[in-house]
C-alpha cells in the first residue's frame, strides 16, 4: 500500500516537467505588461488597416471610374474616357480584391505604402508627408494649449470652488465644451473677420503667404504660425472648457483627501502643497484622457482644416476620398491609428512611470 | 509643574456653515488650560465635536469650518505667547508642526501616495528651516533614520518605500516619527490607534508613552476608547454635543464621574476582568447639532433628568479645587446625585 501511494505523484512529478516550462517562459513573456500592450496595439492596428482596405474598395465607384466621370463630361464619349483614365492612374480595378490586400500587405510589412493612384509616381509617403506635418503642428499646438490653460485655470477653479471665479468659469467652460470645432471654425471666421474685422481670412488661408519659402528663419516660422493661428485657436478653444472641468473635479477631490490636510498641518509651504501633493494626484488620473483627445481631435480635424482652407491631413484626406485614391485614404488612416494606439500605450507607460502604486504592480506581475 | 499653561483656550466656537446663511455649531464654550507636560484625552460619542477641536486647535478646519469667536493662546518654546486665531498665513504655516504637530486618524492615507516615506521628511525639514539656511541630503536622511528608529522602524526599508508599501501599523509609527520631526511641544493625536488590530495598538500606546517620556511632550488626544485614555491621559475631558461637559484627572473620570453621559460612557465599556455584567447603552442617540434641545443638551436621554435641566446650558461647576487645570468640574446640576455604579444605570 505504502508503496503504492508514493509512486503516483513521483511519476507526476517527472513527466509533465519541460512542457510545463515551455508554457511558463511563454507566459512569463505574456505576463510582461508592456509586452502584452505591443501585441493588442498591433492587433488593433492590423484590424483598422484591413477594415479600411475593404470598407474603401465597397465604396461606390473607383478611382478609374471617378476620373472617366470627369473626363467624359468635358465632351469625351465614356468608354474613350475609361480607356484614357485607366492608363493615367496606376489602378488596376479588374484585379482580384484578395490578391491587392496581400500585395498591399506585404508591401506594407516591408515599410513601403505604396504609389497614390491620383499623381502618378509620387510615392504615398511623399503624398502624405507634404501635407501632415502641418497638421501635427496646428493640433499639437492646440492641444497643449488647451492641456496647459484648462490644467492651470482647472485647479485655481477647484481651490476657489464656489466662489464668484469659479461660477464664472464652469460656465464659460461647459459652454465651450459643448461647441463642436467645426462650428467653433465657422464662428471664429464669421465674427472675428467678417463682422468684428479683427483679422483678414482671406489671407491667413493655406500654409505659407506667397513668396515665404521653407527654411530655419523667423520669416517663416512666422509666416507659418500666422497661417496655422486659426486652426490652433479652433482646437485651443473647444477642448480646453472640457479639460478645465476635469481637472476642477479630479482637483476638488484630491483636496479633501487626508494628505492635503496632513500637508498643510506639517506647515509645508503652500507651493509645495500645490505642486507635489495637490497637482501632481490630480492630473495623475486625467494623463490616459490626453491620448483619447489626441484621437478626437485629429479625426475632428478633418472638418475644421477644410473650413479654415489649411491643406494638412484633413484636406488630404478628402481629396483622396473624392478621387478614390485608394492607398492615400488608407495611409492616412493607418498614421491615424497608430498614432492613437501607441500614444495610448505611451501614456500607459507614462502612467505607470508617474504612479508608484501601478509601477509595483507590474514589478511583481513581471516578476512572478 | 505649576508653569504658564502652553495652550489656554478660551470661549471657543467653531461652525460649519451648512447652506448660504445657515450653520450649525460643532463646538461651543470650549474652555480650558492645558498645561506643560500632561497629556488630556477628549471623549465621546462619534460626532460629539472632538475631532473638529482638534482640528480647530491647529486651524485645519475643511473649507466650510470656521471659528467665530474664542481665543487659543500658546506659549512658543521661547516663551512668547500668541493667539493661534490671530496668527497670519506664514506665522501659522511656521508655527504648525515645530510648535503643534498631529497625528491623524488611522494614518492610512496620511501620505502622499506618489511620494516615498523619505521626500516626506525632506519636505518638512526643509520646509521648517530659518531663512536663508539649507539642509545637506546627508542631514536630512539622518535626522529621518533618527526619527524611525526612535519608533523602532528600520529606516532602510522604511525611507525608500511608497505609502502602500506599507502596513497600517508602520503607516501610523512613520507619521508619530514624521510628527516629532522638529521637536513640537504639543502633540495632537486624532483616533491614533483606530482602524489597527488589538496588537499594532497595543505597540504604539506603548510607544507614544515610551516617546512622552523621553521627549516630554505635551498632549491632547481625541478617542472614544475610553481604555486608551485611561491607559496615556493623565486627565480627561468628555464631550457631548460640541461641548465640554466634564473634566478632571483620569481617576475622577474614571471612578467618580459626576455627570450623567461620562458614568453612562463608561459603563458601557466592557470590563477586562470580573463576570460580564448586562452591558449598559446610554438611551437615545446623540441629538442633531442643528436642533439641540433646550437646556442641557443630555437631557433627553438622562435618567436624572428634571424640570431646571431644560430652562438652562449647565456651566461647568468645580467640584474639587485643584491647579494646573486638574480641577474636577462638571456640567450637571445633579452632579451630587448621580449614583455611579454599573447596577444603577443597567437597571435603567
Amino acid at each position: 500500500m505504502a508503496v503504492d501511494v508514493q509512486a503516483p505523484p513521483d511519476k507526476e512529478v517527472d513527466t509533465p516537467v519541460p512542457p510545463r516550462r515551455r508554457r511558463n517562459l511563454l507566459s512569463r513573456i505574456w505576463r510582461i505588461y508592456l509586452v502584452r500592450r505591443l501585441v493588442y496595439a498591433v492587433f488593433v492596428t492590423w484590424l483598422v488597416m484591413t477594415g479600411t482596405f475593404f470598407m474603401v474598395r465597397a465604396m461606390p465607384g473607383d478611382p478609374v471610374e471617378v476620373l472617366a466621370g470627369r473626363l467624359s463630361q468635358q465632351g469625351i464619349n465614356l468608354e474613350q474616357a475609361r480607356q484614357q483614365a485607366k492608363q493615367s492612374l496606376a489602378y488596376d480595378p479588374d484585379a482580384p480584391i484578395l490578391q491587392q490586400y496581400w500585395e498591399y500587405l506585404t508591401n506594407l510589412l516591408r515599410g513601403d505604402f505604396g504609389m497614390t493612384i491620383s499623381q502618378r509616381g509620387t510615392t504615398v509617403v511623399d503624398h502624405v508627408m507634404e501635407y501632415l506635418p502641418w497638421t501635427l503642428f496646428s493640433v499639437g499646438a492646440g492641444m497643449v494649449i488647451a492641456i496647459v490653460v484648462g490644467m492651470g485655470l482647472g485647479m485655481v477653479m477647484a481651490y476657489r470652488r464656489n466662489g464668484w471665479f469659479d461660477h464664472l468659469l464652469s460656465n464659460i467652460a461647459s459652454t465651450l465644451s459643448a461647441i463642436p470645432n467645426y462650428l467653433g471654425a465657422m464662428a471664429l471666421i464669421l465674427i472675428g473677420s467678417a463682422w468684428l474685422g479683427l483679422f483678414d481670412f482671406w489671407s491667413m488661408r493655406g500654409r505659407l503667404s506667397e513668396g515665404v519659402e521653407p527654411g530655419f528663419d523667423a520669416v517663416f516660422f512666422g509666416d507659418a504660425l500666422y497661417h496655422a493661428i486659426l486652426p490652433i485657436v479652433t482646437y485651443a478653444f473647444t477642448i480646453t472648457g472640457g479639460w478645465m472641468l476635469v481637472m476642477k473635479a479630479s482637483t476638488t477631490e484630491v483636496l479633501s483627501e487626508d494628505y492635503v490636510t496632513v500637508a498643510n498641518a506639517r506647515g509645508l509651504k503652500g507651493r509645495r502643497v500645490g505642486l507635489a501633493y495637490v497637482g501632481r494626484n490630480s492630473v495623475l488620473p486625467l494623463v490616459p484622457q490626453v491620448a483619447l483627445a489626441l484621437g478626437t481631435l485629429v479625426g475632428g480635424a478633418i472638418i475644421v482644416e477644410q473650413i479654415l482652407s489649411y491643406p494638412g491631413v484633413g484636406q488630404l484626406f478628402i481629396n483622396a476620398i473624392t478621387k478614390r485614391d485608394y492607398p492615400v485614404i488608407q495611409a492616412v488612416v493607418l498614421i491615424l491609428t497608430v498614432a492613437v494606439v501607441f500614444s495610448n500605450l505611451v501614456v500607459d507607460m507614462l502612467n505607470s512611470w508617474l504612479d508608484p502604486r501601478i509601477r509595483t504592480g507590474d514589478a511583481e506581475e513581471a516578476g512572478a | 509643574m505649576s508653569e504658564e499653561p502652553i495652550l489656554s483656550v478660551r470661549d471657543l466656537r467653531i461652525t460649519y456653515q451648512t447652506g448660504r446663511n445657515s450653520e450649525v455649531v460643532a463646538a461651543r464654550d470650549v474652555e480650558f488650560d492645558l498645561y506643560p507636560g500632561q497629556s488630556m484625552a477628549l471623549v465621546g460619542e462619534s460626532g460629539c465635536g472632538k475631532t473638529t477641536l482638534g482640528l480647530g486647535l491647529l486651524r485645519l478646519l475643511p473649507k466650510l469650518g470656521r471659528i467665530p469667536q474664542g481665543e487659543i493662546v500658546y506659549r512658543r518654546k521661547d516663551g512668547t505667547t500668541a493667539d493661534i486665531l490671530k496668527m497670519g498665513k506664514e506665522e501659522l504655516r511656521r508655527f504648525r508642526w515645530s510648535e503643534a504637530a498631529m497625528v491623524f486618524q488611522g494614518a492610512m492615507n496620511a501620505f502622499n501616495p506618489v511620494q516615498r516615506i523619505g521626500a516626506h521628511f525632506a519636505d518638512t525639514l526643509k520646509d521648517h528651516l530659518p531663512e536663508g539656511k539649507r539642509l545637506s541630503k546627508t542631514e536630512i536622511r539622518e535626522r529621518s533614520e533618527e526619527l524611525l528608529r526612535m519608533v523602532r522602524l528600520e529606516p532602510g526599508r522604511v525611507l525608500p518605500s511608497f505609502p502602500h508599501e506599507l502596513s497600517g501599523g508602520m503607516k501610523q509609527r512613520a507619521l508619530i516619527a514624521l510628527a516629532l520631526a522638529l521637536n513640537p511641544q504639543v502633540l495632537v493625536l486624532d483616533e491614533p490607534t483606530t482602524a489597527l488590530d488589538l496588537l499594532t495598538q497595543c505597540s504604539i500606546v506603548e510607544e507614544l508613552h515610551r516617546l512622552r517620556a523621553e521627549f516630554g511632550f505635551t498632549m491632547i488626544f481625541i478617542t472614544h476608547d475610553l481604555g486608551l485614555a485611561a491607559e496615556l491621559a493623565d486627565r480627561v475631558s468628555t464631550m457631548y454635543a460640541g461641548r465640554i461637559i466634564e473634566t478632571g484627572t483620569a481617576e475622577d473620570i474614571f471612578y467618580d464621574p459626576r455627570h450623567p453621559y461620562t458614568s453612562g460612557l463608561i459603563n458601557a465599556v466592557l470590563p477586562v476582568v470580573g463576570d460580564l455584567p448586562q452591558l449598559a447603552s446610554i438611551p437615545g442617540s446623540p441629538p442633531s447639532l442643528a436642533t439641540l434641545p433646550a437646556g442641557c443638551a443630555f437631557g433627553p436621554r438622562c435618567e436624572y433628568v428634571q424640570d431646571r435641566c431644560r430652562e438652562a446650558v449647565p456651566a461647568l461647576e468645580p467640584l474639587t479645587d485643584r491647579p494646573d487645570g486638574l480641577t474636577h468640574a462638571t456640567a450637571c446640576l445633579r452632579a451630587e446625585d448621580v449614583q455611579h455604579s454599573r447596577e444603577v444605570v443597567s437597571r435603567a
